[in-house]
């Protein structure tokens, strides 16, 4: 765990869940894996919070516990699922845009739960539901069942394993109740996938009996037929229309999409190694091209595609004048985009005999990008803390003067007495609120979209360390 | 000459030797002379036998030329002569220095009237030298609007998606045709010179290239296969991490809180967040 992630996950877990958990979560991260009495001691609290800490963290899947020899059970905190919590915004999002409100309510209480029994979340989400409803209307019990089955089904919610009752040398806690927890693999296949796509998940979603996480499989194909049959019925496409669409897709150079056979009327695959590589090569292209200008985007470029590649043929191939091309690839040398190949003329290895050949390694420049991505969510986090720390008088005062109002207004009072209460707060002073409004939305914006870009390194190396 | 002694025969000839008339050549068979034609011989006149050497020298290398280095080695005359004779025949306007592009102190001589070759000058690309810059973006961004032009109406024409796909393309005949008749250009361009360009923009990420089959005599085709190329959209918008002030930051490595540069007094994200 390097220290951009520690210090993340150390802010991620003060904001969620307060001062003594972080304590214990950074202690348990920092350390590995440590029985109760050892995590007390180092950490300096009483053994009373350390277990109400775990317990929170354990809850929310964010520690794990197990049985060693002598009977001693030790607990694991596992940095990557803390780091997972930016991502919640987004779960509950996509769940919205899927299985409208229903779906939503149900992901936001699992989320801010952890884990619920089934019965548990479906009554809550009714009545929740309920209360916004018109008047009158009650929410049925059974609809949000059928919504929780078919987040169950398309693997957004899964079962947790429950420790068997019989098991008598556990001297862990208790064995927990059958409930549900959401399956976060899962949840970020639906965004990527595209529009003819659906269609097909969904059918996968049906031979996929074990319940194995998607992200997981490297290609599943389908063939044409298939595709043809779970399109959704309001794109009105023929099916030679599909077929070319699927052919265009097969040949696009970008290989998203092969070609594996022709049983069937053709049978198509998803290269999801190619399309994570891609992917996050158009990552990495974006980010130089920000940083450094698109003349230097272009010969990273060309760098990348002739792999290996001397300083001469950089001026010749990318048309930019010699000495502008020497001072870039020198600027993205220092930055660890490019990396120097050595390849010796003469046993002696003299300079002005070696060839020097510029080359981009991926996989490096992906990680080394992951870590810069920690670390700046980490600052927007502490600029979005400072601001909220620096106006908290103002805050204060505004929550009071609603608190005043409300009351009143409960109460019955007029129409005057209310002008005046909210006239406490001057003109300037309202200014001001409304900015620091806006400056928290904007970070709070802006580390969702630091996290995509992590979602797609991730992946990638996730991948690529797969295959090797 | 089978009438005149030998021995006469070799007299007359070095005379007409040493007065400039004759060539003197080797060939595999023995000795070679050739008559010079008069405005040549007449150039000559005035010349002693180094300099000469020397032209002759420097008209062997062709339209490539040659450094002065090369002429010592191959006349082996010492270097003070040699820059006499080079500023002699200079000011007769018998040969020319041209300045090489790959290194750029180097002179290299050669006879007055032949064009350099490409590889000295660099081609179109270069005027006097220089680099021309703006003329390769200028280019660039004509050849860009063209693929982009082409696709934008295979787009509209609404057909059946392969039929918009293919009408899309472009060969690099029709880029380098659409480019000529622009006329923007003083040099004359060669296909070649277009596709170097359209490679630019294919490193730009602007632009895809697939090469089919043709057939031997279609037009724009080279040994049998042809260049498409094709306006493509970038497949991510700018990515997350750069929109945040820290992806750009050229002070990253150097902020943690508490120290001179930390978020919480950060510069860059004031502005930002002003914006």
């Amino acid at each position: 765990m390097t220290q951009a992630e520690i210090k993340l996950c150390s802010l991620l877990l003060q904001e969620h869940f307060g001062e003594i958990v972080e304590k214990i979560g950074v202690h348990l991260i920092r350390t590995g894996s440590q029985p109760l009495r050892v995590i007390a001691h180092d950490t300096g609290t009483s053994l009373d919070q350390v277990k109400k800490a775990l317990c929170v963290l354990v809850q929310h899947n964010l520690v794990s516990y197990q049985v060693h020899k002598r009977g001693v059970v030790e607990y694991e905190a596992q940095c990557s699922r803390v780091l997972r919590m930016l991502r919640y915004p987004r779960y509950i999002y996509t769940t919205k845009t899927l299985y409208s409100d229903t779906g939503e309510l149900i992901v936001e209480e699992l989320l801010l739960n952890g884990k619920l029994t089934m019965s548990a979340v479906v009554k809550k989400v009714a009545d929740r539901l309920t209360e916004t409803m018109e008047d009158g209307k009650t929410m049925d019990y059974a609809e949000v069942s059928n919504t929780f089955v078919r987040l169950a089904d398309t693997h957004f919610v899964q079962r947790c394993p429950s420790v068997p009752t019989t098991e008598n040398s556990d001297p862990g806690p208790p064995p927990p109740a059958p409930t549900l927890v959401i399956n976060e693999k899962d949840m970020y296949l639906v965004p990527k996938l595209s529009l003819i796509g659906k269609g097909k998940r969904r059918r996968s979603s049906d031979e996929d009996a074990a319940g194995e996480p998607k992200a997981k499989r490297p290609k599943y194909t389908t063939d044409n037929k298939e595709i043809f049959r779970s399109l959704p019925v309001g794109y009105n496409i023929s099916k030679q229309v599909l077929d070319q669409y699927l052919t265009l897709l097969a040949d696009d150079p970008l290989e998203f999409v092969g070609k594996s056979g022709d049983s069937g009327g053709g049978m198509y695959v998803i290269n999801l190694h190619k399309a994570l590589a891609s992917l996050a090569t158009a990552t990495l292209e974006s980010v130089v091209q920000e940083r450094f200008g698109s003349r230097c985007a272009r010969i990273f470029r060309l760098v990348l595609q002739k792999k290996h590649i001397e300083q001469k043929q950089v001026e010749d191939f990318a048309m930019i004048p010699a000495k502008e091309a020497k001072d870039m690839l020198y600027k993205m040398l220092s930055e660890n985009f490019m990396s120097l190949q050595e390849i010796p003329k003469t046993p002696d290895h003299a300079p002005s005999r070696t060839f020097y050949l510029y080359t981009v390694n991926i996989l490096s420049a992906a990680r080394m990008l992951l870590h810069r991505c920690y670390k700046s969510i980490a600052n927007l986090i502490e600029r979005r803390q400072f601001e909220t720390k620096e106006n908290k008088r103002l805050l204060e005062k505004s929550q009071r003067v609603e608190a005043i109002i409300a009351s009143m207004q409960a109460t019955g009072a007029e129409e005057a007495q209310l002008q005046e209460i909210e006239e406490m707060i001057t003109a300037p002073e309202r200014q001001q609120l409304e900015t620091l409004k806006r400056n928290v939305n904007k970070l709070d914006a802006s580390e969702i979209q630091v996290d995509e870009t992590i979602f797609l390194l991730e992946s990638y190396i996730e991948c690529t360390m797969k295959r090797q | 000459m089978p009438h005149i002694e030998a021995q006469q025969r070799a007299v007359a000839i070095n005379r007409l030797l040493s007065m400039g008339q004759l060539d003197l050549l080797r060939s595999n068979t023995g000795l070679l002379y050739r008559i010079k034609d008069s405005q040549n011989a007449g150039k000559m006149k005035g010349s002693d036998n180094q300099e000469k050497l020397v032209y002759q020298i420097i008209e062997d290398a062709g339209n490539k030329g040659i450094w002065s280095r090369d002429i010592r080695y191959k006349s082996n005359l010492p270097l003070t002569e040699i820059n006499k004779i080079l500023k002699n025949l200079e000011s007769k306007k018998l040969i020319k220095a041209v300045k090489s592009v790959a290194a750029s102190k180097k002179k290299v001589y050669m006879l007055y009237n032949l064009q350099p070759d490409r590889s000295v000058t660099g081609g179109a690309w270069y005027s006097d030298q220089d680099f021309e810059s703006e003329f390769v973006e200028v280019l660039n961004q004509q050849c860009f609007k063209f693929l982009q032009s082409k696709a934008e109406t295979a787009r509209e024409s609404k057909q059946n998606p392969m039929i918009q796909r293919n009408s899309s393309f472009a060969s690099s005949h029709e880029v380098w045709k659409y480019i000529c008749e622009l006329g923007i250009s003083k040099v004359e361009l060669s296909m070649e010179d277009i596709e170097t360009i359209l490679n630019t923009l294919i490193y730009d990420g602007k632009v895809e290239m697939t090469i089919i089959a043709a057939k031997e005599g279609t037009v724009g085709s080279v040994d049998g296969h042809m260049k498409l190329y094709r306006a493509v959209n970038p497949i991510i918008p700018p990515t997350g991490l750069v929109r945040a002030p820290c992806g750009l930051c050229p002070v990253f490595d150097d902020c943690h809180e508490g120290g001179e540069i930390s978020p919480s007094n950060c510069i860059y994200m004031t502005e930002w967040l002003e914006f």
